[in-house]
């Protein structure tokens, strides 16, 4: 039985060393015992690992040790699968290098650091995961640049992407989702609408206006001319959604509002423009698509952290897109408003209005027992304007930030801001900011026409 | 000069008598705060590279963990081509892109088209893994070989297809057995349904578990059965009813775990949730982002409650796995994973994961994999060094061994 073991002597390195077969830069440092599987003997041959600079990286040679001599086995830089030193303070017991096919060299003990230190000497380019591994200057300076880099996909790449993907969305897709959309919701949702025909005439006649003033060719979806249509619809309270493709939803309670706050007509027209502007940015193809690029980009950077971070990260991200496309469809309204030389503050005024009778009627439902629930109901579907709200409420308004009833596709309305973090999952920027923005005729956030 | 001394004492092969039977516990020397780092390195690179270092960095990972894995005083090395890693990466990335694109449009038929070639070629896919994997796992400079050809790998799927079939048999059944729908009051049409489709909806998830079990039973033994070690199969002993046992008894501890947590859920919570309850009327305008949350909690709470019964099944098949397999007569392994030690540690692991937002995760691997690694000891007859030669004899392009990559440490995807 020959014993597996490469004689323990320390004579025979430093005989190698100096024999003929030595490497050939003098001031190398001393070779490392090792012990070579080479997959053709049975056992792993007794070796000296000489490791010496060579034109691409270090290179290594092994000098067989022993009786049965040998001659050096050379291999140059890229035949050798380098490994990694994980912890420099705490090697492992033993280190294998893959040698590719010619088998593999196995280190044990100390002879691990001097491997390294060896590596070191002959000019060893460490990989940029390894010097990470190593140096912890290094690995702040990438924590750094990832963190920024996720800023700057959130706040550029995915956009960017975003609107990439959606031009190469088809009209007619667009099109079947919002009529597939609508189906459903007016059957559980939505009812047909109870306002008076004149009304219904006067609104679509002021929605074709503004649709008229659109202009033809949007910036950023060239060719992107999708046809405007205005549909009534009762229910979802004081609402106003656009659905891709052209479709925009006024609820019964908009109209109501508006008419009880002896707001005229003006007002709605404003909330018509800021749904027209979802419609034209093409928002709703946009949540879709920045949604699953948002998936895909955070799974695969957090994804081994916890898929509830990267989840939560893309959640937090697309609520984050979706105020700013509110923003964005206020500036189109603003623009086209101001385009039809129609005013934006009755608009402002609306929205507040809203924004504060929804947080009367909640607090109303918080304070009260059930029994002021269904008077509620009673009195929200009984005729519109049948009961006495006083129209003087919009001139104060509520202290704190309410949402917005335009929304694109969700009845999603939530309540104060009280927090940041309540910020942060809103799907609406603070509705007293954009009314006041409305107000004034312009946003800061809004591009010069 | 101080060289260092090759194998320690106890394992010195050095018997002369070949009928020596020599055990070997496996070792794993890497730590978790070392792995800590290790990863950290990966996902940050992860994070500059937007995802694409993900093959570089499951090369890291694989390496830190074979590196630190001593098989009889050896470490294990994975020889993979970074090339070829790479290469996989993108394929997959595109192929998932593809899908995700065809599902988010609405694509219908390209959607059932990649549902249906997945589902075809994933006995392929499997195989040409299991292949990459053996092939590229190495101690002592052999490699082991994954032998099963595509037809084997087919024949062994055929749970896959008789779970195919179950479920048409059952779409076409209740569809046979459907009395009339009858138009509800909402004016929607309400389907009803019978015993005996309940009948036939059971018998369908009875045989489908059955076959599920099936294939996991035709997969491991085929991956011990169809690893070559030169001229030696591998030695597998389970038989099928071991794995129909080791599932029943997780259904137990699933249905155990459900009852306590329910029980105490209930003892605890009871009160508050009346409260709540009566609360959202008032949350209207919530209700959006509560249904949305409702969803994440639930699928969070079915991760929950399941993950004992979960655990407690990777333990019960590694233990009857490592149990009972081995290299033709040469070699043996043993196992005394203990599976209440497994269930308590990831529990563990699993809380301090969700508190640290997936931060201790790392530590969680190490820990799970040094329990099951640690458990197992492999007999060798007559020494290391003569297993190793006599396998080298067989044959002659490096064909080796490996065995704990296997069945069992999977590290890989």
């Amino acid at each position: 039985m020959t014993a597996a073991v490469p004689p323990p002597d320390s004579g025979s390195a430093s005989a190698q060393a100096a024999g003929p077969a030595a490497p050939a830069s003098s001031g190398a440092p001393q070779p490392v015992p090792a012990r070579w599987f080479d997959g053709r003997s049975s056992q792993g041959r007794a070796v000296l690992a000489a490791i010496a600079p060579g034109p691409r990286g270090p290179e290594l040679t092994l000098h067989p040790v022993g009786t049965d001599g040998g001659v050096p086995e050379h291999f140059a830089h890229d035949a050798v699968d380098w490994p990694e030193a994980w912890n420099p303070r705490r090697p492992p017991p033993r280190l294998a290098v893959d040698l590719g096919e010619r088998g593999s060299l196995e280190i044990a003990g100390d002879g691990i650091a001097r491997w390294h230190a060896a590596l070191q000497a002959a000019g060893h380019r460490a990989g940029i995961a390894q010097r990470m591994q190593a140096r912890w200057g290094v690995l702040a300076v990438v924590l750094l640049a990832s963190v920024l880099l996720l800023v700057l996909f959130y706040r550029y790449g995915t956009p960017w992407l975003a609107t990439q993907l959606t031009r190469a969305v088809p009209l007619g897709w667009e099109t079947a989702l919002a009529r597939e959309t609508l189906e459903r919701m007016d059957g559980d949702l939505l009812k047909p609408s109870r306002l008076a025909p004149e009304r219904q005439q006067a609104l679509r006649a002021r929605f074709d206006a503004l649709a008229r003033d659109v202009p033809t060719a949007p910036q950023r979806y060239a060719g992107y001319a999708p046809a405007l249509r205005l549909e009534f619809r009762r229910g979802l309270g004081a609402n106003a959604f656009a659905l891709p493709g052209g479709t925009v939803v006024v609820t019964d309670g908009l109209a109501e509002t508006a008419s009880r706050r002896g707001l005229d007509d003006d007002a709605v027209a404003g909330v018509l423009a800021h749904e027209i502007g979802h419609v034209v940015h093409r928002h709703t193809t946009r949540t879709v698509v920045e949604q699953g690029v948002l998936n895909i980009g955070l799974g695969l950077a957090l994804g081994d952290v916890s898929s509830l971070l990267s989840t939560g990260g893309a959640l937090v991200t697309g609520l984050a897109y979706s105020r700013a496309h509110e923003r964005e469809a206020d500036c189109y309204a603003l623009a086209l408003m101001d385009r039809a030389r129609l005013p934006t503050a009755p608009m402002a005024d609306l929205l507040l209005a809203i924004a504060q009778e929804q947080r009367e009627e909640s607090k109303e439902k918080k304070n009260g027992a059930s029994d002021s629930d269904t008077e509620k109901k009673a009195r929200k579907d009984g005729p519109a304007g049948a009961t006495g709200e006083a129209a003087d409420v919009a001139a104060a308004p509520p202290r704190d930030a309410g949402s917005s009833p335009a929304t694109r596709q969700e009845p999603a309305r939530e309540e104060s801001g009280d927090s940041a973090w309540m910020g942060l999952l809103a799907t609406h920027p603070g509705t007293e900011q954009r009314a006041a923005e409305l107000r004034a005729g312009h946003a800061p956030h809004c591009a010069r026409p | 000069m101080d060289m260092h001394a090759e194998p320690r004492a106890g394992r010195m092969p050095s018997s002369f008598s070949p009928q020596h039977i020599e055990p070997h516990p496996l070792e794993f020397t890497g730590s978790g705060g070392e792995y800590f780092r290790v990863w950290l390195v990966n996902v940050l690179l992860g994070i500059v590279t937007l995802g694409f270092y993900t093959p570089w960095a499951r090369r890291r990972t694989v390496q830190y963990f074979y590196g630190h894995t001593l098989v009889a005083g050896s470490p294990l090395e994975f020889t993979a081509q970074q090339r070829r890693m790479v290469f996989g990466f993108i394929v997959l990335l595109v192929l998932t892109a593809a899908y995700q694109i065809a599902a988010r449009t609405g694509q219908d038929t390209t959607v059932a088209l990649f549902i249906i070639a997945g589902a075809a070629l994933a006995p392929l896919i499997w195989g040409s893994a299991m292949r990459f994997r053996l092939g590229n796992t190495r101690w002592r400079g052999l490699r082991l070989q994954f032998t099963a050809g595509w037809r084997q790998v087919y024949t062994a799927s055929w749970p896959v297809f008789a779970i195919a079939a179950l479920w048409l048999t059952l779409f076409y059944g209740l569809h046979a057995l459907a009395p009339e729908p009858v138009a509800g009051a909402s004016g929607r049409k309400l389907p009803q349904v019978t015993g005996a489709m309940w009948g036939l909806l059971a018998l369908t998830l009875v045989l489908t578990v059955l076959c599920a079990i099936r294939l996991e039973y035709n997969y491991r033994s085929m991956l011990v059965l169809q690893s070559r070690l030169g001229t030696e199969p591998g030695r597998w002993k389970p038989v099928y009813m071991d794995f129909v046992k080791v599932w029943l008894a997780t259904l137990g501890v699933f249905l155990l775990t459900v009852a306590v947590m329910g029980a105490t859920v209930g003892a605890a919570f009871g009160g508050s949730l009346a409260l709540l309850s009566g609360k959202t009327r008032g949350m209207g305008p919530w209700l959006f982002l509560l249904i949305l949350f409702g969803i994440v909690f639930f699928t969070f709470m079915a991760l929950l409650v399941s993950a004992p019964a979960r655990a407690y099944r990777e333990a019960r098949m590694f233990q009857i796995t490592w149990n009972q397999i081995g290299v033709s007569h040469m070699a043996r392994f043993k196992c005394r994973l203990r599976a209440r030690s497994f269930v308590a540690l990831r529990i563990k692991n699993l809380v301090l994961t969700l508190l640290t937002l997936g931060f201790y995760r790392p530590f969680a691997r190490v820990s799970e994999y040094r329990m099951k690694l640690e458990s197992v000891t492999l007999h060798v007859k007559g020494g290391v060094d003569q297993l190793a030669g006599q396998l080298q004899r067989q044959q002659q392009n490096g064909v080796g061994d490996a065995l704990a990559d296997a069945a069992g440490l999977d590290l890989i995807g």
